[in-house]
């Protein structure tokens, strides 16, 4: 599943991001990579989500959070 | 100690950097939450104890890889000799993704000390951080200040000034607990961040071979892991025939073990995790509500916009006073001293009445963006951006371009100005290509003046269609840029919600000081020079200083273009010289056509119908009166403007680019207007 299609307040392992390179090297600066953990917030839009990983919460676009493939982590 | 210390302030965006360096430095730095708004390089100076310090302020950033403008400049100047000991301001309530840059810092092999920030936060939510494990774990002195209340700031002086000469003595040693590594060099005892094995061998195998062909390499540690990690300018700085070992990037291994560390530091240091729910998440709960986020927002910017304009325009009017008792006492002055009628009107008419008119919209300045910094340091701002991202990406613009529309309702100058919130050029050129489509306040006096002279009870509704035809022509504008230069709506929105927190009064200070600074020095000298020109070329003629403005230039040159104005309804030579005086500032519109049509109090009843009288003489009618709104809505901004959209922008060729787009559109749709009100 992408992370769009989580639900709120659930939290998702990252499996990989499916992005061009640059994009890519953005999340990995902000400490988004394979394995993070992401706890989505509010994804009740069509569009962008806002999200909480490594402590920090961020709005993402639809593009993005498209991308990003996850699976249920395991609390 | 007599040496200057230099010292480079580094950290996320968001962590109270600024804040930090304006608290030590006083210096008119502008605080704001979105990355690369210090950009350029920022210095002050700062004394403890005998011992000067010159501290420079560095872009915010989040990592130290080459991807970004941002991080390529803090990381030259960082490893550069203008740095000798770098202070990483951490903003502790969200250390996780703070000590990811930290730990980066810390392998560029130069001193480095840690400025906690935002301690209170940390508290509030019932945490604590283990100050002394924090140190014991990097390998680098950890110092809570803060930057709000000016707490912790000659602690930290003195530790840079004591870590400075410590480093000389030789790397801090630290060791790990529980952490035992099977390499042949125990790295534990030197470095904070030891890699995994495969990834030390690779490290030792080229630090040999850097220690070969480049001898002269600093910090080979922190090179070996740039070119394991196929950094570009490292890896084109250094060649070295290491195909075997450097076999693919080893980047994602390396930031994953980083964050791997930063776990563990994180379980050591903080206590008591997430023992209550931040605040801020309740706050979201409502701020970023698929249904009320979109009414909070607007009712926010509402009671933005009528702070501003009525308290703004209440100070406005004493502003309006003392320019009329200025300008009468300098008149009196000037008659008393004998001066000569032509120096009179220039200083009087010319210079008084064109920077002064100016400067009376200082208050409706100073108030929207003491409430723009107050939302902006608060962190409402990048909630915005997620709340409209779905409605602008729709028109091709990031969430972030809608408030610089919003603002262009009041006045286009403060507008354009917060297109600078925009992080891609594109993005911000479209706003500012569209901005002025929005009808600011000093076009209203037009529209009520006509729409009240020609469509009588129907004036009010005159008056919202020029507003919606403008949007109209925003939105269409923007939309077909996005058609055409492919740029679908990309929804790759990226951006901090940061921690809410109250406003700081220093940073929101040092924020408003500088846009007014801004709007009194830039925009007032280019205004001063506008005045003047368009004095020139209203009191000038072939024959030298002239009484009568149809013997003027302006006259001239209105009645030389008549031709091209006819078609759109506007072929009139005083009209045309009302428009070109316009651009000064709009309102100018209006007195210039009282001057022009010699009709006195042209806003009282007998004013208007003398105008009309006269207008109806000329054949212009209720076609024409549209006509000129729509052009008056839509053509060249402002001088005030256009000087603005230049500043932003930095190139004459866009500027004109906008002018010339603006000018054309102004002519088409007044051009059709006219012809499609004429059928009625």
């Amino acid at each position: 599943m992408t992370l769009k299609q989580g639900k709120n307040n659930g939290k998702y392992q990252v499996i990989s991001i499916e992005a061009e390179l640059k994009l890519e090297r953005r999340l990995e600066a902000l400490g988004l990579t394979e394995g993070t953990l992401v706890t989505i917030l509010n994804n009740d839009k069509k569009g962008s989500l806002t999200a909480k990983f490594r402590g920090t919460r961020f709005a993402l676009g639809k593009r993005i959070a498209d991308h990003i493939l996850v699976k249920e982590a395991d609390m | 100690m007599a040496d200057i210390i230099n010292v480079g302030f580094i950290g996320n965006p968001n962590c109270g950097k600024t804040t930090l360096f304006n608290a030590f430095t006083g210096a008119n730095l502008k605080v704001a939450n979105w990355p690369g708004v210090t950009v350029e390089k920022k210095e002050g100076k700062a004394r403890y104890e005998g011992q000067e310090f010159k501290l420079i302020d560095l872009p915010g950033i989040y990592s130290l890889s080459s991807y970004t403008m941002e991080e390529t400049v803090s990381r030259e100047c960082i490893m550069s000799d203008d740095v000798d000991v770098i202070v990483d301001v951490i903003d502790a309530s969200s250390l996780e993704r703070n000590l990811y840059l930290t730990l980066q810092l810390l392998e560029l092999g130069k001193p480095v000390v840690l400025a906690l920030n935002m301690m209170d936060i940390v508290e509030e939510r019932g945490m604590e951080i283990d100050l002394h494990r924090l140190p014991e774990m990097l390998g680098t002195p950890a110092i809570p200040v803060s930057a709000r209340k000016k707490t912790g700031l000659s602690i930290l002086l003195h530790a840079i000034a004591h870590h400075k000469e410590y480093n000389a003595q030789g790397p801090f040693i630290h060791h790990h607990e529980g952490m035992k590594s099977s390499h042949r060099h125990n790295h534990h005892e030197e470095y904070a961040m030891v890699y995994e094995d495969y990834i030390e061998d690779k490290i030792d195998m080229i630090i040999t071979a850097l220690t070969k062909e480049y001898p002269e390499t600093r910090n080979k540690r922190w090179h070996a892991i740039k070119l394991l990690e196929k950094d570009k300018t490292v890896t084109d700085a250094y060649p070295l025939s290491l195909d075997v070992v450097i076999d693919r990037s080893y980047e994602k291994d390396i930031i994953n073990q980083k964050y791997d560390f930063i776990e563990e530091i994180i379980s050591e240091v903080l206590v008591n995790k997430s023992a209550k729910e931040a605040s801020t998440e309740k706050i979201d709960h409502y701020m970023t509500d698929k249904w009320l986020g979109l009414p909070i927002f607007l009712c926010i910017m509402a009671l933005v916009f009528f702070l501003t304009f009525t308290i703004g325009d209440w100070l406005k009017g004493y502003f309006e006073i003392a320019l009329e008792v200025f300008s009468g006492a300098v008149s009196g002055f000037l008659a008393s001293i004998h001066t000569n009628a032509m120096l009179t009107s220039l200083i009087v008419d010319g210079i008084i009445s064109g920077v002064g008119g100016i400067l009376t919209f200082l208050p409706n300045i100073f108030i929207l963006f003491l409430a723009l910094a107050i939302l902006e340091d608060s962190g409402y701002m990048a909630r915005v951006a997620f709340v409209m991202d779905d409605i602008m990406s729709k028109l091709g613009l990031s969430g972030r371009a809608f408030l610089p529309l919003l603002l262009g309702f009041g006045c286009t100058v403060p507008a354009v100005m917060a297109s600078r919130a925009l992080e891609h050029k594109k993005d911000r050129f479209k706003t500012i290509l569209v901005t002025p489509f929005m009808s600011c306040s000093a076009r209203l006096p037009i529209y009520v003046l006509f729409s009240s002279m020609f469509f009588g009870k129907y004036a009010m509704l005159v008056c919202y269609s020029m507003y919606l035809l403008g949007i109209i022509m925003a939105i269409g504008t923007a939309y077909v840029l996005s058609k055409i230069d492919g740029s679908r709506a990309d929804h790759a929105l990226l951006i901090e919600l940061p921690e809410y927190k109250s406003p700081n009064a220093h940073t929101i200070a040092i924020y408003v000081w500088q846009k007014i600074k801004d709007y009194l020095t830039k925009a007032g000298t280019v205004i001063f020079i506008a005045s003047i020109i368009m004095w020139g070329i209203l009191n000038f003629g072939p024959h030298g200083y002239v009484t009568d403005i149809s013997k003027s230039f302006g006259s001239m040159i209105g009645k030389a273009v008549i031709p091209l104005f006819k078609p759109a309804g506007l072929g009139y030579w005083q009209i045309i010289v009302a428009l070109i005086a316009g651009i000064a500032a709009k309102e100018v519109v209006v007195s210039s056509c009282s001057v022009l049509f010699g009709i006195q109090n042209i806003t009282t009843k007998r004013g208007m119908d003398a105008m009309v009288a006269t207008l109806s003489g000329l054949g212009f009618g209720a076609a024409n009166a549209y006509a000129l709104m729509t052009f008056c809505l839509l053509y060249i901004p402002c001088t005030a403007t256009i000087a603005t959209i230049h500043r932003e922008l930095k190139s004459w060729k866009y500027t004109c680019g906008i002018l010339l787009y603006q000018l054309l559109t102004a002519w088409i749709v007044s051009f059709l207007v006219y012809h499609i009100a004429l059928l009625f």
